[in-house]
């Protein structure tokens, strides 16, 4: 046990953990943690994790929010959508890192959730994307289930977007209780960056090559429509230029970092930092934030730092 | 010996369907059973590449050493890798046994004349492989049933099983329609492709399937007896054998064997017993009523009549006709007018020496990802007819993909180690202006510059302000294609939104195998 550790340290913990739940083996690395957060007092709108391990960074992130139990309930079907696009390893940067993936698909597990759910509309052979970017294997090991699109069970749905109508979207997506949004940070050629409201060009089926035409727009109708009950970015590693593919090791910069919340138009916006950007400078985000999806201004929001060692 | 028959008949036949099943991507890199077992065990098929390239050529794959056991074994034993084995045999055997009304039975098994034509096909066949025209392809039995199963029979089966439960899917009616899905999923796991395969050429190569099996009704194994190379060599091979058929003195010439002989033998009857067509297949043995037809080992240079009965001038013919079809076929327009279309996959020999070792077995398209390669018709002319060609709009050549040189069995296409083929062009995109967004619509698009894999990408920006319709003025992307680093793979052209004539096209120029294709100094 640290030195330090007060009663408001516990009530935290208690908290991240839900009342009831049997003792966690990993409680030391959480009251660590949480004691190394900041003293806000008050649940966070945005934590950010930086540390060595991926999953031990996520966790902690989402213990920093309230916990996994805020987000899913006993019982709940959950669909965790990573990005799996491109046939890469991780260490490429093009795809979620697979240790994220394993810790989310877990913590929904320990929260009670009855299934959960990972797939992703890749571009590159599913196959290969599944098994190279290590998600397929993280998924399994932790008890969850990693499926390939079927063609079938796109549907044809109301968007109600300001240039999309109607779009087939997948249907465990729209079928799911709860649904985890998973993006990695990486450049894009067209939209600048990808993050966390792009990754839903991977939920949906259709002629995903035309929405290029105004992509900004469009992913802000996706973002409106999908509305994920949990945002975790992957900046373990990122993708700074060569996007969305990338490729070689030398477009590729380690962070160490997950950001995670609810607000995605925030997370983007922090997210851009990492790039040396701001949410202001990408399209997506200055749209999203005037129609009211969320707030580009995270400097305004509550943001948790956790250093995990 | 008739039931160990059939066991080892059934036992071939799924063996051999296990393996094409499994010539697909299984989540490794490596193809993990020996999926093209079947092709290095035919002689044909390995005597034809060394009739070809004058020798042993460079980069024959090892398994083709298999065909050794069998012609040993064939030596020794005789046919029996037809009557036994060869699973196209199976099939005919399985269909020739149905009882057709209007033949009769003794009719449609009995010896014919005809049956010396797959002799002189076969040496047409090799004679024209020595002058360098590999034909062989085109009728070995392996090579045949392979690529009609991978063209046509296999899209059909997953096609039918497909609409199937799709109706029990989309008519969701509870229960049935859940046990529907874990049956379909099962099968999917099993036996399925995992993408609905479609092939060009499906039709007719599905048609030429179906006519060879329909032939068993006017003679049993009408394709064992009258066409195949592959059984005329063996044939050939089991002349001197020490397995004979002994037929004692007291045969009473009742016919029964006859009616039932695979291979119109002459088991029993008049005629000698003709040991190049028996097939071993036991049923003489098994069937005669005085028991008076025994297999047994036997000196071979006895007294028994071997020769396969071909004249000389039947053997001539057949030379001269393999020998007139070389230049027939090969003083063909392609080397002066190539056919920009004509785009292989990757690690495949040069154009000559690709033509001189490609059977035509269709492993390659099963295995390909994304069912981009195909059969040609006439993009590599007649001696190239139904080699594999890839067809970016219909699939593209996956990065680090290297599948169908594993599955090659002749060498036709390299094995490549993942480093090499992403380095290997198959050929080079062009941008075509006109239909291509941003230059011809002003409109954004950077669908094939996103896909590009190589790293650079091979498509590069030119960042230009453009004045739109308007007057005023913006900022659009406009790709290039670096032909330094383009590697032909072609994702551009299977994802570019104007998908009917994509504005963004591989031709086979640049290719890597030819030195004449280069095109930069």
């Amino acid at each position: 046990m640290r030195e330090g550790f007060t009663r408001r340290h516990f009530i935290k913990v208690l908290f991240a953990l839900g009342i009831g739940t049997s003792i966690s083996p990993n409680l030391p690395s959480l009251l660590n943690s949480v004691s190394e957060a900041g003293e806000t007092g008050e649940r966070p709108d945005i934590a950010v994790a930086h540390g060595s391990s991926p999953g031990r960074i996520t966790e902690a992130a989402v213990i920093a929010l309230g916990g996994i139990k805020r987000f899913i309930s006993r019982g709940d079907v959950v669909f965790v959508k990573p990005n799996i696009s491109w046939d890469r390893v991780p260490e490429q940067a093009a795809t979620t890192h697979p240790d994220v993936v394993g810790k989310v698909v877990e913590m929904c597990f320990q929260a009670g959730a009855k299934e959960v759910k990972v797939s992703d509309n890749t571009l590159n052979d599913p196959r290969r994307c599944f098994v190279r970017s290590g998600i397929e294997k993280a998924v399994k090991e932790a008890g969850g289930k990693a499926f390939f699109m079927d063609d079938r069970k796109f549907k044809e749905v109301d968007i109600k977007g300001e240039i999309i109508q109607s779009w087939p979207v997948y249907k465990d997506i729209l079928e799911a209780d709860k649904i985890i949004n998973l993006p990695i940070a990486k450049h894009h050629s067209l939209s600048r960056l990808t993050m966390g409201m792009k990754n839903w060009i991977g939920a949906i089926g259709g002629s995903r090559n035309i929405l290029h035409q105004k992509i900004h727009a469009s992913i802000v109708d996706f973002a409106i429509f999908f509305k994920p009950t949990l945002t975790i970015l992957d900046a373990v590693r990122i993708l700074t230029r060569g996007g969305p593919q990338g490729g070689s090791l030398g477009y590729v910069k380690r962070m160490d970092t997950v950001i995670a919340g609810v607000d995605e138009v925030a997370i983007d916006s922090y997210g851009a930092t990492l790039f040396g950007l701001a949410g202001k400078d990408l399209g997506y985000v200055r749209l999203a934030h005037k129609r009211g999806v969320g707030t580009m201004d995270f400097h305004k929001l509550a943001v948790e730092k956790l250093e995990i060692g | 010996m008739r039931t160990l028959r059939r066991i080892s008949q059934t036992l071939f036949l799924l063996i051999f369907i296990f393996l094409f099943v499994e010539t697909e991507y299984s989540g490794t890199g490596q193809i993990p059973y020996p999926v093209k077992f079947f092709l290095d065990v035919d002689p044909l098929i390995s005597i034809s590449q060394v009739f070809a390239s004058h020798g042993i050529p460079p980069g024959l794959p090892k398994g083709l050493a298999w065909s050794l056991v069998l012609v040993f074994m064939t030596c020794l034993l005789g046919r029996f890798f037809c009557g036994w084995v060869c699973p196209l045999g199976t099939l005919n055997h399985i269909i020739g046994k149905i009882k057709w009304k209007s033949y009769s039975i003794t009719k449609t098994r009995a010896y014919s004349s005809w049956q010396k034509g797959k002799y002189c096909i076969l040496i047409g066949l090799l004679v024209a492989s020595l002058f360098t025209l590999q034909l062989v392809g085109f009728v070995d039995p392996l090579s045949f049933l392979i690529r009609s199963l991978t063209i046509s029979i296999n899209p059909v089966f997953n096609y039918m099983t497909n609409s199937l439960f799709l109706f029990f899917y989309k008519a969701d009616m509870g229960f049935i329609t859940s046990i529907s899905e874990i049956i379909y999923t099962f099968l999917k796991d099993i036996l399925l492709s995992f993408n609905q395969p479609y092939f060009k050429q499906g039709f007719f190569i599905g048609l030429i399937f179906l006519v060879i099996l329909t032939l068993n009704t006017v003679r049993s194994r009408f394709f064992c007896r009258f066409i195949c190379p592959l059984g005329a060599l063996l044939g050939f091979l089991s002349r001197y054998s020490v397995f004979s058929l002994d037929r004692g003195e007291d045969c009473n010439s009742c016919g029964k064997c006859l009616s039932h002989c695979q291979g119109a033998a002459s088991p029993g009857g008049d005629g000698h017993w003709k040991k190049s067509e028996c097939l071993f297949c036991w049923n003489c043995e098994s069937l005669c009523p005085l028991d008076v037809i025994h297999f047994r080992f036997q000196w071979p240079f006895k007294s028994q009549k071997k020769k396969i009965d071909l004249t000389r001038r039947h053997i001539v013919v057949s030379a001269l006709g393999g020998l007139v079809a070389v230049p027939l076929i090969k003083l063909d327009l392609m080397p002066k007018n190539p056919n920009p279309k004509r785009i292989r996959p990757p690690g495949a020999l040069s154009e000559e020496e690709f033509l001189k070792r490609c059977v035509k077995c269709g492993e390659c398209m099963k295995v390909c990802l994304t069912n981009g390669l195909h059969p040609s018709l006439m993009e590599a002319g007649i001696e190239g007819i139904w080699s594999p060609l890839l067809i970016p709009k219909l699939g593209y050549c996956e990065y680090s993909c290297t599948l169908c040189g594993q599955v090659c069995p002749t060498g036709a296409i390299k094995e490549l180690t993942e480093e090499e083929k992403k380095k290997t062009k198959i050929g080079l995109a062009f941008i075509n202006k006109s239909r291509c967004l941003p230059y011809a619509f002003q409109t954004s698009c950077i669908v094939c510059e996103e896909h590009c894999p190589t790293s650079p990408k091979a498509i590069w920006f030119e960042e230009k302000e453009i004045v739109v319709r308007d007057g005023s003025v913006e900022r659009f992307k406009l790709p290039h294609v670096d032909p330094e680093l383009c590697i032909g793979c072609g994702i551009c052209e299977n994802k570019c939104p104007i998908f009917d004539t994509p504005a963004i096209f591989i031709t086979s120029i640049g290719e890597s195998r030819s030195k004449k294709a280069r095109i930069l100094l």
